[in-house]
């Protein structure tokens, strides 16, 4: 489907915010975003050693996150 | 302009994560160490640091937690996707709040739904961790087709239209039916596992809804690009 691009300017797409971020973000700036964005998922989510996780332990019965 | 977004998002994920760090400090670390009393000891013996380090590491826990859906899903993923989300303001946000908590909570917790602690589960961790992993991605996808059904169905009659919304919610049938059995036992009452669940569901809740809320209030660019203009506009 090949959109006028007058109209998909002026109503804003997905499209365009990809390009937008495209033009203002550089690939370090997203990769750190990125990496950050993992690290805290994973810390918080699967990280199975001892000492973090029994420091979690209520904070997954809690948030009801049954990876262990 | 992105990182403008990444503000936002951060800023309510804060807010989140604190009233969620509340929850966890008030409900979550008694509940839990409520419900260990039913546990029997594993044969490694206890946990490996003190208890009061697990009730500030997971109040802490909890604060990342509202950080991490902020960031990700408020920062990044509404800059990217809040063109295609449906509705204005705060139901834009309640609807990304939502399919936040599909992806990440609801349609994993139809196959593998919280368990309390003392209760062991017949499915290994890595399986359980990979089928996770397959319900976060489906309920995501469900959220997706659900954005795309409400677009196909404009003009029609307001219950069509919610009707064709919630019809994805189907698909989530088909990984109930096929998951393997997974058989727990432990001692906790099943009236006590229910009232556990549901605090679990209704703290995720308030997790999302707070995030979407405060989100709404921070504003929109256009909104904001207003009321900045007492600062010089040299961003770009």
């Amino acid at each position: 489907m090949q959109d006028d691009t007058d109209t998909a300017r002026a109503t804003d797409s997905v499209y365009d915010r990809i390009e937008r971020a495209r033009a203002s973000l550089t690939g370090p700036q997203i990769a750190i975003a990125v990496a950050l964005v993992a690290a805290l998922g994973f810390t918080l989510l699967f990280v199975q050693d001892p000492m973090l996780h029994d420091s979690l332990h209520n904070f997954r019965h809690s948030a009801g996150i049954t990876c262990h | 302009m992105a990182t403008d977004y990444l503000e936002r998002g951060a800023l309510a994920g804060v807010a989140g994560g604190l009233v969620y760090g509340l929850f966890v400090a008030t409900v979550g670390n008694a509940f839990t160490a409520g419900l260990e009393t039913f546990e029997h000891s594993h044969g490694g013996g206890g946990p490996v640091v003190s208890e009061l380090t697990t009730t500030v590491a997971s109040v802490g826990g909890g604060v990342l937690w509202g950080l991490l859906f902020g960031v990700a899903v408020f920062g990044m993923a509404y800059f990217f996707l809040e063109p295609a989300i449906p509705g204005s303001g705060a139901t834009k946000r309640l609807a990304l709040a939502g399919a936040g908590f599909l992806t990440v909570s609801g349609a994993p917790w139809l196959v593998l739904p919280p368990q309390p602690p003392g209760v062991e589960q017949a499915l290994g961790t890595e399986t359980r961790m990979a089928w996770y992993a397959g319900l976060m991605a489906l309920g995501a996808l469900v959220a997706v087709l659900a954005g795309l059904a409400y677009r196909r169905a404009e003009g029609r009659h307001t219950a069509v239209r919610l009707g064709a919304t919630a019809l994805p919610l189907v698909l989530l049938a088909v990984p109930v039916a096929l998951a393997p059995a997974n058989p727990v036992h432990g001692d906790v009452p099943a009236a006590l596992v229910a009232a556990y669940r549901w605090t679990v569901v209704f703290g995720q809740l308030l997790l999302w809804t707070t995030i979407a809320g405060v989100h709404a209030w921070l504003g929109d660019s256009e909104a904001r690009a207003t009321d900045d203009l007492d600062y010089p506009t040299t961003a770009d």
